[in-house]
Parts: C-alpha cells; sequence; structure tokens
C-alpha cells in the first residue's frame, strides 16, 4: 500500500510542531510580574491577596460544597496549596508560586490561583480594581 | 460469533483496565495538570485498527468510565471524557489516511486531540482560561508519549496480524 503521506513527511511536521510548542511555552512563561494572588473557585474569584504585603504567614481552606478542600499557605511574597485533598495532588505538587510565570491548578476542585497585577475581588481589604 | 466479539471486548477493556490503574499509581514527573502517559490508549488504537471502529469505542467508553469509577474520583471523567472522546474521533479520521507502518501518527495526533478535549473540558468546568497557560507543555508530552504508545499499538498490531490470531472475522 502506497502512503498518502510519506513518512518523511509526517516527521517534518511533527519536528515542526514541536520546535512551535517549544516556542509557545518559552513564550508563555515570560509573561507577568503581578504580586497578588487572586484565588478563583468555579471561574470566579473568592480571594485576592497582595504578597508584597504579607509579613506573617498564615493559611486558609477553600472548601467547593463537594467534599473537596484545599488548605492555601501565604507567606511574604509567595502562596501554596498546603494540603488538599483530590487524588493527584497536582496542586500541592506544584509548590510555592512568587511569579505570575504559572498558575496553581487544582482540577477535582475547581480551584486555581494566580498572581496578577490587579486585584480580582475586594476580599482581603484590598482596593479592587473594578472596570 | 457473537460470544466471541463479546469476550474479544471484555478482555481488551480489561487489559487497557489493567494498563490504565498501574498507570494511574506511577507518580507524576511534573505538576501539571492533565499530564499522564497515557499507556491504555495502545489498546484503542490496535483495536481501532484491528476490531474496527465500533469495538474500539465500545472498549474506550467501557475502560474510561469503569476507569474513573475504580480511581475514585468522577470528576477526571469529564475530562478523560472529553479528551477520549475527541481523540478517538480524529484517529477515526485519519485511520484511512495512513498506511499500517503509520499507526504512530495516528496516536501522536490523536494525544493532542485528547490534550485539547481535557483543556475544553477544564475550561467549561472551572470558567476560565487559566489551564491553557499548561497548553504547550502538556502538548509537547503529549506528542512524545504518542509517539511511543502509538509505535508500541503499531509493533503489537503488525506482530498479531502476522499471528493471524485476533481480528475481524471475515463475514
Amino acid at each position: 500500500m502506497k502512503p498518502m503521506i510519506q513518512t518523511k513527511t509526517w516527521m517534518i511536521l511533527f519536528a515542526a510542531l514541536l520546535a512551535l510548542l517549544i516556542a509557545a511555552a518559552l513564550l508563555v512563561s515570560h509573561r507577568g510580574t503581578g504580586k497578588i494572588a487572586n484565588v478563583y473557585q468555579d471561574g470566579v474569584c473568592i480571594r485576592s491577596i497582595d504578597l508584597s504585603a504579607v509579613t506573617e504567614a498564615y493559611s486558609f481552606t477553600v472548601t467547593d460544597g463537594k467534599g473537596h478542600e484545599n488548605l492555601i499557605e501565604v507567606a511574604p511574597g509567595q502562596i501554596r496549596v498546603a494540603e488538599a485533598n483530590c487524588p493527584d495532588h497536582v496542586c500541592v505538587h506544584t509548590g510555592w508560586i512568587s511569579d505570575g510565570l504559572r498558575p496553581i491548578v487544582c482540577l477535582p476542585a475547581r480551584l486555581s490561583i494566580q498572581l496578577e497585577d490587579t486585584a480580582q475581588s475586594e476580599t482581603e481589604g484590598l482596593d479592587a480594581v473594578i472596570g | 460469533m457473537k460470544v466471541k466479539r463479546l469476550i474479544r471486548m471484555a478482555l481488551c477493556t480489561a487489559i487497557a483496565l489493567t494498563i490504565f490503574m498501574i498507570e494511574a499509581r506511577i507518580p507524576a514527573l511534573a505538576p501539571i495538570p492533565g499530564m499522564k502517559l497515557g499507556l491504555a490508549n495502545i489498546v484503542t488504537v490496535w483495536a481501532l485498527f484491528t476490531l474496527g471502529p465500533v469495538d474500539a469505542a465500545m472498549i474506550l467508553i467501557s475502560r474510561i468510565l469503569l476507569g474513573s469509577l475504580f480511581s475514585g474520583s468522577m470528576m477526571s471523567l469529564l475530562y478523560s471524557l472529553s479528551g477520549g472522546v475527541l481523540c478517538f474521533l480524529l484517529s477515526l479520521l485519519l485511520r484511512r489516511l495512513v498506511t499500517e507502518k503509520q499507526i504512530w501518527v495516528v496516536s501522536i495526533l490523536g494525544a493532542m486531540a485528547h490534550n485539547v478535549g481535557q483543556l475544553l473540558a477544564a475550561t467549561a468546568v472551572m470558567e476560565s482560561w487559566t489551564v491553557w497557560y499548561y497548553a504547550p507543555v502538556l502538548m509537547i508530552s503529549g506528542t512524545l508519549t504518542g509517539a511511543f504508545t502509538g509505535t508500541a499499538a503499531q509493533v503489537l498490531y503488525l506482530r498479531l496480524k502476522k499471528l493471524r490470531a485476533i481480528g475481524r472475522e471475515k463475514p
């Protein structure tokens, strides 16, 4: 059977695609310098914390009403999920984040923490930027 | 004939499920949501080329449903299902396009479709595009693991075909 697309063509295609993806991965890792941690649950920002204003470490728990619990630990300049009862623990393994490079994502609990330039929630006594 | 087909599908589901459960025990290399080896896809790809689309689809759906049930997280069912269905549909389209020595191509593109499906589901569930930050890394790993599982499926396909032990009965 004669191939409709040569194997060599596929290989070149995948190599090009891989190069493109690596470029994209490098590109997205170079954005964001935000210092305000926005905690999102189901797409809604439930808490905003200005990490540069934190002087003493503390922690709080986020529950989703479906049995998921994430213990979030805040320290000066950084934030992490310290404990979680989700099955994969990806959020815990992500560890501390201190820049806008990558978010903490917990898929089972539909929770994400992202460092941004503006606060998305009024909790924590921040001046929320609206509009 | 009908019983034989049923047993064959049940056997494939059991094999896929075993691989799936063992893989779930392997700790993740990097803390990236949704990243995995996808070894169970070897069974799906092989089934698609040997047993045909209907049988392969049934094996895939059974494996995903039972896998989520056994691993005890119903939330992951949504991600697995949307990824699995998208991957399967693309593989179905590509099936006619490749020769039996290019089965790995189907697996790579299938893995990428799986990633896109997962990310779409996560976007819908979390109502946020945050997860797409992981898209490039996820798809790089998808390309590599897809190439690996695809090659495995291709070798399996060619060798089992030589044995003529399993396959679709002639009508």
